[in-house]
């Protein structure tokens, strides 16, 4: 088993002169090495679009166009860098939670199941992270009361894990006005 | 003989890059310092309109337009309700005149954007023309004109024209990456107040809301089988004031049933700001009508 080594070699593909030494900054730290692109690195940091399939896997930040392991927000932390780079490498997904991802859309999307007020009351007592017992005690329900109604959220939102639930029923519906 | 007749494919060619040639000075390249560049067309005199998603923080920027010349630009006003930012430029050209575009389903469009040495051009139909939406940010946009075509960031904010050459709008990323054209009538509507107060006022009550079904006891009271329940109550907004509670369901507002965020949207416009409003809940199993005052929403 090859685990993903401490230090990465890192490349850049860049719009243009500015923003690569944007990124250079970026890469050091978050404490890799920056190489060439014809020096087989790792994997490649990049702000741009990228033609052909990146040979190595690549972090992207900000909207750039094309399939790309990793996208980070605008404005990363080094420390996303690096969890970012080390988890491409790893042949894994990264997606942040960057609002411009979002894109420019519609107050509320159509199309999502609309709960009762019990269901999101279990599903705010989920997003707290209450335990089925301690959701019912709030609730003054039985557990077995709160079990059914998780039961029925799953199947209704297509959910397969608490935290998906609370994102699809909760935190993707409401709207402030 | 046939010598005297185009070969259509390269007549439509042709005329791509003779509508490319006249729209090219309307292209804006606009760069912000630490930024990658970003679209942005030249919309009138000395005022250059982009995406406002893709500005975050940005005060001031350098504009490059399509002919090559570049002028220092500043922010005019955002409004994030229609995603549409405003920089003023100094002593640019007056752009030609465009007529508004009509979109229809399956027409043609041509999408601008920036580029490093010029402008990039996208080509695709128009996948599909909706009524007015409200935004996220509880702005109006005119219609809702989705794009056949992908794009980057980079290019989003470029004018959008229809094979008439006519101004459909400017471009921009929605949900999941497709391509929306903010529509020329929804940016001529906020252009004015962005220039002259560097914002666009817009009602608000300060409620987080989320669909519901109203439960069956209490159908046959509110009249209606949908409502919107009030999950969190802006700490002194109009809605807090009005005695509004977290947990209440929200089933009229101005008399107009509700079901879906929208429906409030839709009564808060601008001209609501200062206006009383009734809002009928649901609370305990009883309706509850209360009066709210619209006030603006605060920017942010």
């Amino acid at each position: 088993m090859s685990c993903v080594p401490s230090r990465l070699r890192v490349a850049i593909v860049a719009s243009d002169s500015q923003a690569r030494s944007r990124l250079a900054v970026l890469v050091a730290r978050s404490g890799h090495e920056l190489v060439e692109l014809a020096a087989s690195p790792d994997a490649i940091l990049t702000d741009d679009f990228i033609n052909s399939s990146p040979p190595v896997p690549a972090v992207a930040i900000g909207a750039v166009e094309g399939d790309i392991a990793g996208r980070l927000p605008a404005d990363p932390t080094a420390r996303q860098i690096d969890a970012a780079l080390r988890a491409v490498v790893a042949g894994l997904t990264v997606r942040g939670p960057n609002p411009q991802e979002r894109g420019f859309g519609p107050l509320a999307e159509d199309g999502w199941p609309v709960l009762t007020p019990r269901e999101i009351e279990v599903l705010a007592a989920l997003r707290d992270g209450l335990s089925n017992k301690a959701a019912a005690r709030r609730l003054a329900i039985s557990p077995h009361t709160v079990k059914f109604h998780i039961e029925s959220l799953f199947k209704k939102l297509g959910a397969t894990s608490r935290a998906e639930a609370v994102v699809k029923g909760l935190k993707r519906q409401i709207v402030e006005i | 003989m046939t010598d005297n007749v185009r070969d259509p494919l390269e007549a439509l060619s042709d005329a791509l890059v003779e509508r490319v040639r006249r729209a090219q000075p309307l292209v804006a390249r606009i760069e912000v310092e630490g930024r990658s560049m970003r679209s942005g067309t030249l919309w009138r005199k000395d005022v250059v309109v982009a995406a406002e998603q893709a500005f975050a923080r940005v005060e001031e920027a350098k504009v490059v337009l399509g002919d090559g010349s570049s002028f220092a630009a500043h922010l005019a006003g955002r409004d994030p309700g229609t995603n549409v930012i405003a920089f003023r430029l100094d002593g640019a050209p007056e752009p030609a005149p465009l007529a508004a575009g009509e979109p229809h389903p399956g027409a043609l469009a041509l999408a601008f954007g920036a580029d490093a040495a010029s402008v990039s051009v996208r080509l695709g139909v128009i996948h599909s023309v909706g009524p007015a939406w409200h935004s996220r940010a509880g702005g109006r946009i005119d219609r809702r004109i989705v794009l056949d075509m992908t794009m980057g960031g980079r290019e989003e904010g470029g004018a959008v024209l229809d094979a008439g050459g006519n101004l459909l709008g400017i471009s921009t990323l929605g949900p999941r990456r497709r391509v929306l054209v903010i529509p020329t009538t929804t940016v001529e509507g906020v252009l004015e107040p962005l220039l002259s107060t560097g914002r666009v006022e817009r009602g608000w009550l300060g409620l987080a809301l989320q669909p519901v079904l109203v439960p069956e006891a209490m159908q046959a009271e509110a009249d209606k089988s949908r409502g919107l329940m009030i999950m969190g109550v802006a700490k002194d907004g109009p809605a807090a004031q009005a005695g509004v509670l977290a947990g209440d369901i929200l089933v009229t507002i101005g008399g107009e049933g509700v079901s879906r965020p929208a429906n409030v949207a839709q009564r808060l416009g601008p001209e609501a700001i200062g206006q009383p409003i009734e809002l009928r809940l649901l609370r305990a199993g009883k309706i509850l009508s209360l009066m709210a005052t619209v006030a603006a929403r605060p920017s942010g």
